[in-house]
C-alpha cells in the first residue's frame, strides 16, 4: 500500500516527455523526408530501367478470327479453343531489345483471371495434397471433388482443375533455347506443402475438363507448375513463373516461340502474355515505387517549402496565452 | 400482509418462514452458465457479435475460419465470465462465513449454540457485547436494569454514533431465567426494506403480564448486520430472517448508469452499423449483377446453371461478415479496461485523501468517470458538504437580551457569564432546555470525563455549550450536575419523537406557560433574522407549561397513536400537534457551522470551468443566501444579482417566477451580470406542479440557483428536471437527505463526512472533503473523457481500415466477397496488434494538472464533447479511408504482377496497417511514458515477431511467407513508402491547425511546453474572505431585484417568523443541514 501511495504510476505522474509540433521539428522532417525520399525513388527507377522485359500478347494473334461481328469472333474462339482435335501451335517472334544476361525468367501473364474469386480461391484441401493418406479429404473442394462414383479426385478443387496449359518452346537462330522448368515453385511448397508420395488420381477425369492434365505416376511435389499455379494471385493481373533460360540473351536477337495455345482465356475476354525478363535487386520492372518516392519526396519539400514561407511572412509565437478565447473576451465565456 | 410470530415456539413457524440462510449470491453452479450467457447476450453487441459468428458457421459464406470471429467472441464471455463468477465465489464465502457463525438460542428452555443459518422465526437469539447481530431481532431483554442497550449500524445507514435500543414495556422487568420461558405473539408487517420503521405490535401470553398489546417501533428492534455496543448481553426474538430480515431487502442491484460518452459510442456504433448495411446492401446487389454478367463466363469458377433460392443472399451475406469487423469486437473490453483504469486512479490518488480522518476518496461506481468531465450541472448540499459541519455554539438572545455581539462567541461574553453566575433565572432556563432537550448520549468515561455521542450536530454543539456554562448533561435521566430533574418524563417522551417532528420544532421544553408581549417576541424575531444574515444557524428554544390532567389525556393519545400499525408516523404527528402550541419563547441559540476547507476556491474555478452551480439545501433562506455569498456561489453587488421567487399563493408565485424569468432574460442578453435566483421549498412545490414549463426555461438560464427549505424529494425533482433538459449532473451531498438526490443525478458524488456514510454509500464517488471535488472532476473527469475519446475512436478508426481494405479487396476479386486476410491476421489485428498499443493512452495526459488548476476553462471543450462527437468522428473516419486507399494502392502496385501471391500481398498489407496505426498512434499521443513507447514500438516488434512464428508453422497456410517478405529489400521500402504517404498528409494538417487555428488545449500545450509557468499564471484573484467579518454589517442584496421585499418583522408576521417560516404542509420533512 506504501508502495502503491507513492507508486508514480498510480499518481499518474510518470516521467513523460511531451513533444510539441514545433515549426522546426515539422520542417525539419519534411525536409529530411524529402531529401531521402527523391534519391531512393531515383536508384529504384534505374534497377527498374535495369530489367530488360520482352512482352508478348499472344491471344488475339494465335487464334483466327476474321468476322467484323465481335458475337461472331467471341462463339468461334470458343469453339475453337474448346475443340481437343485441332493443331493450337502458334509461332511467335521476339527480338532482345537490349542484352540480357541470365538468368532469365519466362513468365505467362494473365489478364482478367480471378484466381482471387471467392469460389475459386477457396477451392482446395492443403492437407490432401500433403498427406497421401488423407486423398479422401475434399472439404472445400467442390465442385471438383470427387467423380459422380463418388471416387476423390486428387489433387481436388477449382484451383488444380483450372491449371495453365498453355506451353512456350523457344529457339534461338534455330537452336533450342532450353528452358530449366526445375526450381521455380517455391522451395518451402515442394517440401512442405505438396507431399512427395502424393500422386495425382482421377484428375481431368470428369465430363467437364478445365485446365492442363497432370502426370500420374509423378508425386505432386515435383509438378512445379501445378505448385506455382497453386500460389493463387492476389490480383486478377498476374504472372506466373514458367521456367528459366540460363544464357545470355544478345541485342536484336530474334527469338522464335513456339506456343500451344491450350488455355481458354477467349470465354471472359482474358489476356494471355508471354513475358521473358531480367531482375535486380527489386525484382522484376517496377516503376510505381521510385515514381510514388520521387513524387512524395517532392511533395514533402514543396510542404516544407510553403510552411517555411508562412512561417517567415506570418510568423505566430507558440503558446501565447493571449490567444485564449476566455483571455481575448471574458465576456463570451460560455 | 402481516406476519404473526410466536415467540419461543419451535414447532410453527419452522415451515412457513425461511431459515436464517444468507444468501448474496447470483448465481449456483448449476445455473451459472446459462444464466450468465443469458445476461451477456441480454446486450445488443453481444447478440450481433453472436449472429455474425453464428453465420460465419456456414462455409459457403465466411470468408475466413469462423474462428476469427468465435476466438475473441469467447475470450470476451470468458473473461467477464469468470469475473462474474469469481465475485459470486467471494459473495459465496461470506455468505458462508455469516451462516456458520455460532448463536446461542433458547431451543425448549435451553441455551443452545448453533449455526447462525439454522436459527427460526420466532426463536430467542441471545447475543453478548460487541457481536454482530444474525437476524431482525425483537429486543426483549437487556443487561441494562432499564432496559436499554446501544447498537451500532454503521453496516445499515453508516451512521457511526451508537444508537439507544429500549425493551418493550411489556418486558420490562423480566427477570433473565423468566425469559427462558417467555412466550406469546408478535403481529409485524411483511418483510419490507424501510429500515426507519418498525410499526408492530406484541402480546406476551400468561402469566407474563395481561394480554394487552404493547406497540413496537423500530427503537425496540436489532436490526441484522448491526452491533451490539456497551451493552453486557441482550436477547431478543428473531422476527425476520435470512434474506427477508431488513437488510436482505434493502440490497437491490442499482440501475446501471450510461455515461454520455457512452450514448455517443452507441450512437456512432449505431451509424457505423447503417453504413456498414449499406455497403452490404450496394456490394451485394453490385455481386450479383456481375455474377450474372461477368461470373458466369469465367469457367474456372464452374457456376452452376440453377442455384439454389438463397442464391441471391450469398453474395450479400458474404459481404456482411467481411463488413462485419466494422464494428469492433475490442471495444467493449479495451473501454471497461481502462475505465476500471480511471476509477483506480481515484482510488489510489493521494491529494484525494482526506489529511484529517485519512479516508480515501473512492470511485464505487467504476464506469462513468468520463462524466465527470462533462458535467454541467453541480447540486450541491449545504450543511456537511460546503461547511464543515462542526457546530459551534456562537451567539444567543435571552429574553430579548443578546449575548455574544461584541466577542463573537456567547461563551466568552462576561455578560452572559455574569448572568449565569447569578442565577438569572431566564438565562438558566435557557440553559437547561439546551442541556436536556435532545438525544444526546452522555458517556462517562472511567476517569471521570463527559463525552457526548449525538445524532444532531446541533444538538451536541448546544448540550457542550451547556455544559461549559456549568450546566452539565450527565445521563439520560435528565440530572443536571447532580439535581434530580422532574420534568425528565415528559421531555424523555418529547424527545424521542419521530423523527420529523424532533427537525421541525429544534426544541421545546415543558413548564407552566408565561405571557408573551408583543415586544420580547419582536427582538426575538430580530435576533433570529440578524443572525441568519451571518450565516449562523438559528434555534428557538421555547417551552410550555402542561398540567396534569392535559399531560395524561396526552399520554394516552400518545400511546394509542403510537401502537397503531397503519399510518403510524401520522398519527403520532397529529398528536403531537396537540401539545405544540401556545409556546413561550425563551430565546434564540445561534450556531455556527464553519466551510470546509477550500469550497469558495473550489466553487470559483468549478464555475470558471464552467459549470452551474446550484444550492439545495434545508435550510432558512438567508442563511442559505449567505453561505452562498461566503463560498462564491455568487458574487456580491453589483455584479452579481439575486432574484427571489417567493409566494404563499399559486398567484403569487407565477406573478413572482413571470417576473424573475423576465429579468433573468433581459440581464442573459445583454449583460454580463451574474444573476441567480432563490427559491425556497413552497414556492418550489407550487412551480413544480403548475409553472412546471417557465421554471425549466428559467432554471436552463441561470447559472446559479440556491433552493433553501427544500425536502429530499425537491432535491431529487430539481435533478429530474435539470436532466431532462440534456444536461450532464452531479449530485454532492453528504446526509441522507441528499440520498435520493445522488442517486437521481448522472454522477452522485457523497462525502464521508460527520453525518455517516449513508451518502457515500449511495454515491458513485465518495470523496472526504468538498474540495477534492475540482481534482475530481477537472483532473480526472477530464483526462478519463480525453481518453476514452481517442480510444474509442482509434478503435474505429482501426476497424474500418482494414475493412476498406477487405472491401477495395472485394472490387479487384469479381465482388465475390473474398478475404484478403487470412483468419490468423483478422483475429489478431482486432485483439492484439491494434489494442494493446492504444491501451496505454489511458496514461496520456494532453496537459499537466497545474496547467488545468490554473486554467479550469479549458473544461469547456470537454462538456461540449469537443473530443468526441459527429466531427470528430468523422475525421478519423476520413482518415481511415485515406489511410485504406493508400495501403491499398500501393500494396497492390508495388506487389504486382509475379509478386501478387495472395499471401504475400496480405501479409504486406496487414504489415502496413500495422506500421501506419503505430505511427497514429504516436502522432495523437500528447505524453510519452516509457510505458507508451514499449506499447507501440513493442507491439511492432511484437507483430513481426509473432507472425515469424506463424510463418514456420508448415500447416498454417503463411508458412515461409513472413520470411520471405523480410528478405526482399522492395517490402521494407513499401512499408516506408506507405508510412510516409499516410502519415505526411495527417501531419502537414495537424500542423497547419497546431499552429495557426491552435484549439485551446494546443495553445496551452505550447504555452506549458515553451514558457515558464510564470506567464501562464492567470491573473490572481483578490484574495477572498472564507469567512465574513463577524461584525459586517449584511447590505440586503435583494433590494435590487424584482421583488424584492425584505421581510418586514413585526407583530402581525410573528407566527410567520417562528413556526412557519416553512410551508404550511406539515407532512414536509425538513432538516437544517
Amino acid at each position: 500500500m506504501e508502495l502503491l501511495n507513492h507508486s508514480r504510476f498510480t499518481q499518474q505522474e510518470l516521467p513523460a516527455c511531451k513533444p510539441i509540433l514545433t515549426p522546426a521539428l515539422v520542417m525539419a522532417t519534411f525536409i529530411v523526408i524529402g531529401i531521402t525520399f527523391i534519391p531512393i525513388g531515383l536508384s529504384h527507377l534505374s534497377a527498374s530501367e535495369n530489367v530488360v522485359e520482352l512482352v508478348d500478347q499472344y491471344d488475339e494473334v494465335c487464334i483466327p478470327a476474321d468476322s467484323p461481328d465481335p458475337d461472331v469472333v467471341y462463339s468461334k474462339r470458343i469453339g475453337y479453343i474448346q475443340d481437343e482435335t485441332t493443331d493450337k501451335t502458334c509461332i511467335r517472334t521476339l527480338i532482345v531489345p537490349k542484352k540480357m544476361k541470365q538468368p532469365i525468367f519466362v513468365y505467362y501473364q494473365l489478364d482478367q483471371f480471378y484466381q482471387n474469386h471467392r469460389r475459386y480461391v477457396k477451392s482446395r484441401n492443403d492437407e490432401q495434397y500433403r498427406d497421401p493418406s488423407a486423398s479422401a479429404k475434399t472439404t472445400n473442394c467442390e465442385p471438383e471433388a470427387q467423380l459422380s462414383e463418388g471416387q476423390p479426385i486428387v489433387p481436388c478443387g477449382l484451383i488444380a482443375w483450372s491449371l495453365f496449359n498453355d506451353t512456350y518452346t523457344l529457339s534461338r537462330n534455330d537452336v533450342a533455347l532450353p528452358i530449366n522448368k526445375k526450381g521455380i515453385a517455391w522451395e518451402s511448397d515442394r517440401t512442405h506443402k505438396f507431399g512427395d508420395n502424393v500422386y495425382s488420381k482421377n484428375f481431368q477425369n470428369r465430363s467437364l475438363i478445365g485446365g492442363g492434365k497432370l502426370i500420374d505416376n509423378i508425386p505432386l511435389n515435383q509438378q512445379e507448375d501445378l505448385l506455382v499455379w497453386m500460389r493463387t494471385a492476389a490480383l486478377p493481373n498476374f504472372r506466373k513463373l514458367y521456367g528459366r533460360i540460363e544464357t545470355d540473351l544478345e541485342v536484336n536477337e530474334i527469338i522464335k516461340v513456339v506456343i500451344q495455345n491450350n488455355y481458354n482465356t477467349y470465354s471472359f475476354n482474358g489476356k494471355k502474355k508471354l513475358v521473358i525478363s531480367t531482375t535486380t535487386w527489386i525484382g522484376g520492372k517496377n516503376d510505381f515505387l521510385g515514381m510514388v518516392y520521387i513524387i512524395v519526396g517532392g511533395v514533402c519539400l514543396l510542404i516544407a517549402l510553403v510552411f517555411i514561407t508562412v512561417y517567415l511572412i506570418k510568423p505566430r509565437p507558440l503558446g501565447d496565452p493571449s490567444y485564449l478565447s476566455w483571455n481575448k473576451n471574458p465576456a463570451s465565456v460560455q | 400482509m402481516k406476519r404473526y410470530v410466536y415467540i419461543n415456539d419451535d414447532n410453527l413457524a419452522k415451515d412457513i418462514y425461511c431459515d436464517n440462510r444468507i444468501s448474496n449470491r447470483k448465481y449456483t453452479i448449476l445455473n451459472f452458465l446459462p444464466k450468465n450467457i443469458w445476461e451477456q447476450f441480454s446486450r445488443f453487441m453481444n447478440q450481433y457479435f453472436l449472429l455474425i459468428a453464428c453465420l460465419q458457421l456456414w462455409s459457403l459464406i465466411t470468408p475466413v475460419n469462423p474462428a476469427s470471429t468465435w476466438g475473441p467472441l469467447i475470450l470476451i464471455f470468458a473473461v467477464s465470465s469468470s469475473k462474474e463468477a469469481w465475485d459470486d465465489y467471494n459473495r459465496y464465502l461470506s455468505d458462508k462465513k455469516a451462516n456458520e457463525k455460532e448463536i446461542w438460542i433458547l431451543r425448549q428452555g435451553i441455551r443452545k449454540l448453533i449455526q447462525a443459518q439454522d436459527i427460526c422465526i420466532g426463536n430467542i437469539v441471545w447475543l453478548r457485547e460487541n457481536d454482530e447481530v444474525p437476524c431482525d431481532l425483537v429486543l426483549l431483554g437487556t443487561a441494562d436494569p432499564q432496559g436499554f442497550c446501544y447498537v451500532e449500524t454503521a453496516a445499515l445507514d453508516g451512521e457511526t454514533d451508537l444508537k439507544t435500543r429500549s425493551i418493550p414495556s411489556a418486558c420490562m422487568g423480566i427477570d433473565v431465567d423468566l425469559l427462558h420461558k417467555i412466550k406469546g405473539v408478535i403481529e409485524c408487517p411483511s418483510p419490507n426494506k424501510d429500515i426507519r420503521r418498525f410499526d408492530a405490535n406484541m402480546r406476551l401470553f400468561p402469566p407474563f403480564l395481561d394480554n394487552d398489546i404493547f406497540p413496537l417501533t423500530i427503537k425496540n428492534t436489532l436490526l441484522q448486520s448491526c452491533y451490539l455496543r456497551n451493552t453486557e448481553w441482550a436477547c431478543g426474538v428473531a422476527v425476520y430472517t435470512g434474506n427477508q430480515t431488513k437488510l436482505g431487502m434493502c440490497r437491490g442491484i442499482a440501475e446501471p448508469k450510461l455515461t454520455a460518452v457512452d450514448a455517443m459510442i452507441d450512437k456512432l456504433t449505431g451509424a457505423i452499423f447503417v453504413f456498414q448495411i449499406v455497403v452490404v446492401i450496394v456490394l451485394g446487389i453490385a455481386g450479383n449483377v456481375f455474377k450474372d454478367k461477368e461470373g458466369r463466363k469465367l469457367w474456372y469458377v464452374q457456376y452452376p446453371k440453377e442455384g439454389p433460392w438463397y442464391e441471391l443472399l450469398v453474395i450479400p451475406l458474404r459481404f456482411e461478415l467481411l463488413c462485419s469487423i466494422m464494428i469492433p469486437i475490442s471495444i467493449k473490453v479495451s473501454l471497461d479496461l481502462a475505465k476500471s483504469l480511471y476509477a483506480k486512479f481515484i482510488d489510489w490518488d493521494v491529494e484525494m485523501v482526506d489529511p484529517e480522518t485519512g479516508i480515501r476518496s473512492n470511485a464505487a461506481n467504476q464506469a462513468i468517470s468520463e462524466d465527470l468531465g462533462q458535467v454541467e450541472y453541480i447540486l450541491t448540499d449545504k450543511t456537511g458538504t460546503l461547511t464543515e459541519n462542526k457546530m459551534i455554539f456562537k451567539r444567543c438572545c435571552i429574553s430579548g437580551r443578546f449575548y455574544g455581539n461584541e466577542s463573537g462567541d456567547a461563551l466568552t461574553d462576561a455578560q452572559l457569564l455574569n448572568a449565569v453566575s447569578t442565577g438569572s433565572a431566564d438565562v438558566i432556563l435557557f440553559l437547561k432546555v439546551m442541556a436536556i432537550c435532545n438525544t444526546v448520549i452522555p458517556v462517562r468515561s472511567k476517569s471521570g470525563t463527559i463525552s457526548y455521542k449525538a445524532l444532531s450536530q446541533d444538538e451536541e454543539a448546544l448540550v457542550c455549550a451547556a455544559a461549559r456554562l456549568r450546566m452539565v448533561l450527565e445521563n439520560k435521566n435528565g440530572n443536571i450536575l447532580g439535581k434530580e430533574c422532574p420534568w425528565w418524563l415528559g421531555n424523555a417522551k418529547a424527545g424521542n419523537f419521530s423523527s420529523c417532528q424532533k427537525e421541525q420544532m429544534k426544541l421545546f421544553f415543558l413548564l407552566p406557560v408565561l405571557i408573551v408581549s408583543g415586544q420580547q417576541v419582536r427582538t426575538l424575531a430580530e435576533a433570529v433574522e440578524q443572525y441568519a444574515q451571518l450565516g449562523l444557524r438559528t434555534l428557538c428554544l421555547a417551552w410550555r407549561k402542561l398540567e396534569e390532567d392535559e399531560y395524561q389525556e396526552w399520554t394516552s393519545m400518545f400511546k394509542e397513536a403510537n401502537s397503531t400499525l397503519v399510518d403510524r408516523e401520522r398519527r403520532v404527528a397529529e398528536v403531537c400537534q396537540r401539545l405544540e402550541r401556545d409556546f413561550e419563547i425563551l430565546g434564540v441559540a445561534a450556531i455556527e457551522d464553519r466551510l470546509q476547507e477550500g469550497v469558495p476556491e473550489t466553487i470559483e474555478i468549478l464555475r470558471k470551468a464552467g459549470i452551474n452551480f446550484w444550492m439545495l439545501t434545508g435550510d432558512k433562506m438567508s442563511t442559505a443566501i449567505q453561505i452562498a455569498l461566503s463560498c462564491n456561489f455568487v458574487s456580491p453587488e453589483p455584479k452579481g444579482q439575486l432574484l427571489i421567487i417567493d409566494g404563499k399563493t399559486e398567484d403569487e408565485v407565477c406573478r413572482s417566477l413571470e417576473r424573475v424569468l423576465l429579468t433573468t432574460r433581459i440581464t442573459e442578453s445583454e449583460s454580463k451580470q451574474d444573476v441567480a435566483f432563490v427559491v425556497d421549498g413552497w414556492a418550489l412545490e407550487i412551480a413544480l406542479k403548475h409553472y412546471r414549463k417557465p421554471f425549466t426555461e428559467l432554471a436552463i438560464l441561470s447559472r446559479t440557483a440556491i433552493c433553501c427549505r427544500v425536502t429530499p424529494s425537491q432535491k431529487a425533482q430539481l435533478v429530474e428536471l435539470l436532466k431532462l433538459g440534456d444536461y450532464r449532473t452531479l449530485a454532492i451531498g453528504d446526509g441522507g437527505n441528499d440520498v435520493r438526490m445522488i442517486q437521481q443525478a448522472d454522477i452522485g458524488v457523497g462525502i464521508s463526512g460527520r453525518e455517516g456514510l449513508q451518502a457515500a454509500r449511495a454515491a458513485d464517488y465518495s470523496i472526504g472533503k468538498f474540495r477534492f471535488l475540482k481534482r475530481l472532476i477537472l483532473v480526472h473527469g477530464r483526462y478519463s473523457y480525453n481518453r476514452t475519446a481517442f480510444l474509442s475512436q482509434y478503435s474505429f478508426y482501426k476497424s474500418l481500415l482494414i475493412c476498406f481494405i477487405q472491401i477495395f479487396f472485394s472490387f479487384i476479386s469479381g465482388i465475390s466477397g473474398t478475404s484478403l486476410f487470412n483468419t490468423v491476421s483478422l483475429m489478431a489485428y482486432n485483439v492484439f496488434y491494434t489494442s494493446v498499443p492504444v491501451l496505454f493512452s489511458v496514461l496520456d495526459k494532453d496537459l499537466s494538472e497545474r496547467t488545468v488548476m490554473q486554467h479550469p476553462q479549458i473544461l469547456f471543450d470537454c462538456q461540449s464533447g469537443r473530443l468526441l462527437n459527429p466531427s470528430t468522428f468523422a475525421g478519423w473516419f476520413g482518415r481511415s479511408l485515406f489511410h485504406a486507399i493508400v495501403v491499398f494502392v500501393i500494396t497492390i502496385h508495388s506487389y504486382a504482377f509475379e509478386k501478387s501471391e495472395m499471401e504475400e500481398v496480405a501479409m504486406v498489407a496487414v504489415s502496413g496497417c500495422i506500421w501506419l496505426q503505430a505511427f497514429v498512434v504516436a502522432l495523437e499521443t500528447n505524453s510519452f511514458t516509457i510505458f507508451q513507447h514499449l506499447a507501440i514500438w513493442g507491439n511492432l516488434v511484437g507483430f513481426y515477431a509473432i507472425n515469424w512464428i506463424v510463418s514456420s508453422i508448415p500447416t498454417s497456410g503463411m508458412y515461409t511467407i513472413m520470411f520471405r517478405l523480410c528478405e526482399q529489400p522492395s517490402y521494407w521500402i513499401t512499408m516506408i513508402l506507405i508510412v510516409a504517404t499516410g502519415m505526411c498528409p495527417v501531419l502537414a494538417l495537424k500542423y497547419l491547425r497546431y499552429t495557426y487555428r491552435p484549439s485551446r488545449i494546443n495553445i496551452l500545450q505550447q504555452a506549458e511546453c515553451f514558457h515558464s509557468s510564470g506567464i501562464i499564471e492567470p491573473k490572481s484573484r483578490s484574495s477572498l474572505e472564507k469567512d465574513l467579518p463577524s461584525d459586517s454589517v449584511y447590505e440586503p442584496l435583494l433590494s435590487e431585484s424584482p421583488s424584492a421585499t425584505r421581510r418586514s418583522v413585526g407583530p402581525a408576521q410573528r407566527s410567520d417568523s417562528f413556526q412557519s417560516q416553512s410551508p404550511p404542509d406539515s407532512t414536509h420533512t425538513r432538516k437544517d443541514n
